[in-house]
């Protein structure tokens, strides 16, 4: 069934000058405005709009869920972001100072197999240009973070999915980032996984650090988002706060709502 | 630098522990080790037998590593997303490719003079004396497979691990021959074929002029003066292909 969204259900997508001008006030770790992309595709070149005028606003200290069906743009808005891709046109603005303060952490990460999870969390620091003694530190909070302690000195091809999960979370928050970007972080884990890695998200939140993540399973981000935002075919259809969501909703359920606003 | 030399380490930890560059060393010792039964059968001719067929095998492996290991390792990050881990981090296009250059050139340079080491030994013993020239032949077959590298590099950044893999294959047959396609042109009259000869006298990297092969086993000798200048025309020409990587690396988008 196809449901209509309700003048009061867009709200949060546009609202009065006094919102606005409240709005100003808040700090934003991301802001994207009118973000498009066209790739060529295929032996003729074809050209396909991925990102349709993409409007985004992320506020310091969010649990922000970019939601929305496959192909809906979520991913290569967070590769423009991180500048994996290059706009076609429109604006990305960070809060934070470059890709010194930003974490990432891919959909369905490869590391290398043959570097123990350690190591491969002292190749990331290196990439940032920490010292020796402060390296060390980091490592060893962060692996104590992801509950990898007993297997730092294990090569990542021994590690289970789960634990590649959680080294490439360890990897994202190596230079203690405001800013966390995780893309499809819970994808793949069974629910032990999925509880963990909602339990980093939740301190982090804690801490202050902002984090955007994409994801299909919407009881996760019902359960760790403070604000999401709902893509389909490039563009975002309704962007607010978890509760507004729910009280649009009929039974309070986020499934619905989200049914609602992309169409069944 | 520092993100140089942090890739670089961690290209060398990665490169050296894998199982396959394991099983080509073994394959190549054992084909040195097979030069001693060659030389049994060559009368008088054991020591210069062992130095040739050990210095084409410690070539042909060394070629292997070169153009297989050099084609994956741009590639296989591409391909299996760990490059969304390095440049989501302060990471520019031309330190990841230096730095994955450099990384491997380590690997090449323990693997190359591992396999000199055996051979020199192995020489020493059956010539009953030191073969220091054996030594100079391995650095010199390590420069050309650093050029075969650099040039399989810049080809993984415009097409896929197995097609750059040929097409490195090829530079290094190429570059073997440049010198002869030079000299033949000039037995001819056409000026086509001439300019042609020229052509690919320039594009492709010249490996023959430093190939001491012939003056190891005492067939001819090369000028120290003419080692060095054409060493240090295969530097600059690795240098320029590196760069060309990084110019078109750098407009990729992923």
């Amino acid at each position: 069934m196809r449901a209509a969204v309700t003048d009061e259900q867009m709200s949060s997508e546009h609202p009065s000058p006094a919102a606005t001008d409240l709005r100003d006030t808040i700090a934003r770790a991301l802001e994207v405005r009118d973000l498009r992309k066209t790739v060529a595709v295929g032996f003729r070149r074809r050209k396909v709009e991925i990102l349709r005028g993409v409007d985004l606003e992320v506020r310091e200290g969010d649990v922000f869920g970019l939601l929305g069906p496959n192909g809906a743009g979520k991913t290569t808005t967070l590769k423009v972001v991180l500048g994996l891709m290059r706009p076609t046109s429109g604006s990305v603005t960070l809060g934070v100072d470059g890709l010194g303060e930003l974490g990432y952490l891919p959909e369905n990460p490869y590391f290398y197999d043959y570097l123990t999870g350690a190591e491969f969390l002292q190749f990331c620091a290196r990439l940032f240009s920490l010292d020796g003694e402060e390296r060390g530190r980091r490592v060893a909070a962060i692996l104590a973070e992801v509950g990898l302690e007993r297997a730092a000195g294990v090569q990542l091809r021994k590690y289970s999915k789960g634990m590649l999960q959680r080294i490439g979370i360890a990897q994202a928050l190596i230079n203690e980032p405001r800013f966390v970007l995780l893309d499809e972080p819970m994808t793949g884990l069974d629910p032990i996984g999925r509880v963990e890695v909602k339990e980093i998200i939740q301190r982090l939140h804690e801490r202050g650090t902002t984090v955007l993540f994409n994801s299909h399973i919407l009881a996760d981000v019902a359960a760790v988002c403070t604000r999401i935002a709902i893509m389909r075919e490039g563009r975002v259809l309704w962007q607010g706060t978890v509760d507004d969501a729910l009280a649009s909703s009929p039974g309070a359920d986020l499934e619905r709502f989200f049914m609602q606003v992309v169409g069944s | 630098m520092r993100r140089v030399a942090a890739v670089a380490v961690n290209t060398f930890r990665e490169t050296i522990r894998d199982r396959i560059l394991g099983v080509i060393i073994l394959f190549a010792l054992a084909m040195i080790v097979a030069s001693l039964w060659l030389a049994s059968i060559s009368l008088g001719q054991e020591g210069r037998m062992i130095k040739d067929f050990g210095l084409v095998a410690i070539s042909l492996f060394g070629l292997i590593v070169a153009a297989f290991v050099a084609a994956s390792l741009v590639r296989k990050e591409v391909d299996k997303r760990t490059v969304f881990i390095i440049f989501s981090k302060p990471v520019s296009r031309s330190e990841f490719i230096w730095g994955k250059f450099l990384g491997l050139a380590a690997t090449m340079f323990v693997v190359l003079m591992g396999m000199t080491a055996f051979l020199f030994a192995l020489a020493w013993i059956v010539a009953h004396g030191p073969q220091g020239s054996l030594l100079v032949a391995g650095l010199l077959i390590y420069l050309q497979l650093l050029v075969v590298m650099a040039m399989t590099m810049l080809f993984s950044t415009l097409t896929s691990a197995i097609l750059a893999s040929v097409w490195g294959i090829c530079v290094y047959a190429a570059g073997q021959l440049s010198h002869n396609v030079l000299s033949l042109s000039r037995l001819g009259h056409s000026g086509v074929t001439h300019v042609m000869s020229r052509v690919v006298f320039y594009v492709v990297p010249n490996l023959s002029a430093i190939d001491v092969r012939g003056a190891v086993v005492g067939e001819g000798a090369m000028s120290h003066t003419s080692i060095l200048a054409w060493s240090g025309y295969l530097v600059a020409y690795l240098v320029v292909a590196l760069f060309a990587a990084t110019w078109i690396f750098a407009r990729k988008e992923f």
